[in-house]
């Protein structure tokens, strides 16, 4: 699933990222990248995607949610 | 002559603008760099009897070829100008933030690492051990807190060990992890040493995996034909970008194991960043802060705008001396009109400049200005702005000077120039302070809706004018949505801020005392007269051209009162008020004697339809002459100040030709 479907206070790991060279490059340079952990803080429409993931808290555009592919992990 | 240049390098948050302002204080000097319109700056410090030379690098996120702010980063860097790079990383966050560490690996220059935020990482029950990390990368580490002063000490001898040692990162692990990515070999095999100086060949074939269109282009202009295309065929079957990622935090991973003890922080959020990030009061309470902010700013304003009263009372007190010895009237007006005045206007701005930038520095020292940028991300980014564009639209309505100097704190230069331009759109506390009496005079019951045709209009203009002004400036890659961190909260350090605030209050004092002087000089000749009004160039050319300017809706008088506008809109009314009753019109500009019956005189002498062009012109023209010189020392282009100026004078006349014929439809 895209990383704009999770829910709230939800965990999960980065499975995998599309895009072109230079969304790629920022979204490994904020930490983002396969395999990664992540936990949802916040998922409000129209805000940023709030997530924590490598002792940061993150915001994300809602349109570049769509090029992050993750899997929900169970906690 | 310089003992050595350092760099600092270090991704937003990472305090590197904190470090810069304490290291050099007001010895600091901010350009553009050549050719580019990203801000450069550049100070010095003095460390026992050595002078160094600092370089605040623009940063981002990483060492790529994303932005002309990283391209101008590395090409800093390997021109081999700086002696050394300081790499500035967050303590509280160190896993992420290394990764500038992770992307510098394999450039030449001599580093070495600062731990930035040691005091919030402890808060957070984090402790580090810098000497099991320096024994793993091979370069000097130390922790840091730009709060403590004791850590300056530290951070000099830490930069003088560098320096002997010309100590560069131990890459061999971080290579080894490398080695793993397909094609990674092949392309490091093409490469020698100095290829391209001041890059290893390591760095450059990670480039190439991440498809760095600058060093392919480099390395095409220096390898032979078929090398080129041995590492082209490599990079193609790569994953490239991704794989080079995950080897570098691989990488981080490593250094971080048995040095960072932690007791897992949770993700969760704070007390106030529960109100900032919330879905319905997170706006109100960002609209609520900047308020208090611009309020908060007029506490260190007022002293200075008192001493600014003070040299205008000097002023009078001086010119009627002046005018008893029997001075001549051009001696008298040069000294006490154009020279004093000026004054006035500029110590008050300067005044407020510096609450402004004191107040909204704190704010984005501390993190409320990232909080900001999240809750507007949305709105703004239709703009083609960032979320911390709405801080100063919201000055503006106080104060458009305000609103440009606290445009400072947009790190894109392109964005800030835009978000000034239509901060200019927005009405300030000058035009609130005379439109709703016109409104009044003239539409008595029917002011309100003047009020909120001119607030719809505010919001028409400045999407229009982001249209308009958005294709020079904002280029497409600064179009991406927000990715950003929410840092944690940290205390400020006051003395560096202070001094930082100093620095650019001085620094726009000198800059806008040219541009206020000659428009003061200029002004002030156009209304010069021994006699009567009707003497004044102004009145001449008014009166000429008022055919042109009764197409506008405005008759001479209120032509005058419009120019007048532009070098101070309060000044409009007394202008009006000047030619009607025969006073002296440049007094009137700042701030002279109202008739008492100005209502009377205006209903008599100018109709509806003429009073709502009048009412448009004024408040959508250029702010004033303070605001323009603010506007230049923030975006330091002669060519996109003047851009701005002429627009907003020619799309006010526009208004005003509309709410004229509007008018007389209705009236």
């Amino acid at each position: 699933m895209k990383l704009g479907e999770l829910k709230e206070n939800t965990e999960a790991v980065v499975s995998g990222i599309s895009g072109d060279q230079r969304f790629i490059g920022r979204i490994t340079s904020i930490g983002l990248t396969p395999g990664c952990r992540i936990s949802v803080v916040k998922n409000d429409k129209n805000r940023p995607v709030l997530l924590y993931s490598r002792d940061t808290m993150i915001a994300v555009n809602r349109r570049e949610c769509e090029g992050i592919e993750v899997t929900e992990v169970r906690a | 002559m310089s003992a050595a240049t350092i760099a600092l390098l270090g991704q937003p948050n990472s305090g590197k603008s904190t470090l810069f302002n304490a290291l050099t204080g007001l010895r600091q000097h901010v350009g553009n760099w050549p050719g580019k319109t990203v801000e450069k700056k550049e100070g010095t410090f003095t460390h026992g009897s050595d002078t160094y030379s600092v370089a605040d690098l623009p940063g981002s996120y990483s060492m790529s070829a994303n932005s002309d702010e990283e391209v101008i980063t590395r090409d800093f860097i390997a021109s081999g100008k700086a002696d050394v790079v300081c790499i500035l990383a967050d303590s509280s966050q160190l896993e992420r933030s290394l990764f500038m560490l992770a992307d510098y690996a394999g450039l030449s220059a001599p580093c070495f690492l600062v731990l930035n935020m040691e005091d919030v990482a402890k808060e957070q029950g984090k402790t580090i051990d810098p000497q099991a990390i320096e024994k793993k990368i091979g370069i000097p580490v130390m922790m840091f807190s730009a709060t403590d002063t004791k850590a300056y000490d530290k951070f000099y001898a830490t930069l003088e060990r560098a320096l002997r040692n010309k100590s560069q990162i131990d890459v061999s692990a971080l290579e080894k992890e490398y080695e793993k990515i397909g094609g990674y070999s092949e392309i490091k095999e093409q490469l020698v040493d100095d290829t391209i100086s001041g890059y290893t060949p390591m760095w450059l074939t990670v480039k190439v995996l991440e498809n760095d269109k600058v060093v392919s282009a480099k390395l095409k202009n220096t390898l032979p034909d078929d090398k080129m295309q041995e590492i082209e065929n490599a990079a193609k079957s790569s994953d490239g970008a991704i794989a080079t990622g995950e080897c570098k935090f691989a990488w981080i991973d490593g250094i971080l194991d048995g040095a960072v003890n932690e007791t897992k922080t949770a993700a969760k959020l704070g007390k106030l960043d529960r109100i900032y990030t919330h879905k319905f009061w997170g706006k109100p309470a960002v609209v609520l802060t900047v308020i208090l902010g611009l309020i908060a700013s007029f506490i260190p304003a007022v002293p200075i705008m008192g001493v600014g009263m003070g040299v205008s009372a000097l002023g009078g007190l001086l010119k009627e001396t002046m005018i008893a010895a029997g001075s001549p009237d051009l001696l008298t007006g040069i000294i006490c009109d154009v020279i004093i005045q000026s004054l006035f206007y500029i110590i008050n701005m300067l005044g407020f400049v510096f609450g402004v930038t004191l107040v909204f520095g704190l704010l984005e020292e501390v993190g409320v200005m990232a909080r900001i940028s999240y809750v507007f991300d949305n709105t703004m980014g239709k703009l083609g702005l960032q979320g911390k564009s709405v801080m100063p639209f919201l000055v503006s309505f106080g104060c458009t000077m305000g609103g440009a100097a606290g445009a400072r704190v947009i790190d894109n230069w392109g964005q800030k120039v835009l978000t000034i331009a239509l901060a200019w759109a927005v009405p300030c506390g000058a035009a609130w302070s005379i439109v709703p009496m016109l409104s009044t005079v003239f539409f008595g019951a029917g002011a309100p809706l003047v009020i909120i045709a001119i607030l719809l209009v505010m919001i028409l203009h400045m999407w229009v004018t982001a249209k308009i002004f958005s294709r020079g400036l904002v280029k497409t890659e600064d179009k991406y949505g927000m990715v950003m961190e929410l840092p944690p909260y940290h205390k400020p350090k006051w003395g560096a801020l202070f001094r930082y605030v100093l620095g650019r209050t001085k620094d726009t004092f000198f800059r806008v005392t040219k541009v206020v002087l000659i428009v003061c000089a200029i002004f002030w000749l156009l209304s010069f007269t021994t006699g009567s009004v009707e003497d004044t160039i102004l009145y001449k050319v008014g009166v000429a051209i008022e055919p042109v300017t009764k197409f506008f809706g405005l008759t001479w008088p209120l032509f005058l009162a419009f120019i007048a506008s532009m070098v101070g809109k309060e000044g409009a009314i007394g202008v009006i008020s000047a030619l009607y009753t025969g006073g002296s019109i440049y007094a009137a500009v700042g701030g002279g004697a109202v008739a008492a019956n100005i209502g009377e005189i205006l209903t008599a002498n100018v109709t509806q339809p003429e009073a709502l062009a009048f009412i448009f012109a004024i408040t959508f023209n250029l702010p004033c002459i303070v605001a323009l010189a603010a506007t230049y020392q923030e975006i330091h282009s002669v060519k996109w100040t003047t851009r701005i100026a002429l627009y907003y004078i020619a799309t006010s006349l526009i208004l005003a030709f509309a709410a004229y014929h509007i008018g007389l439809l209705i009236f």
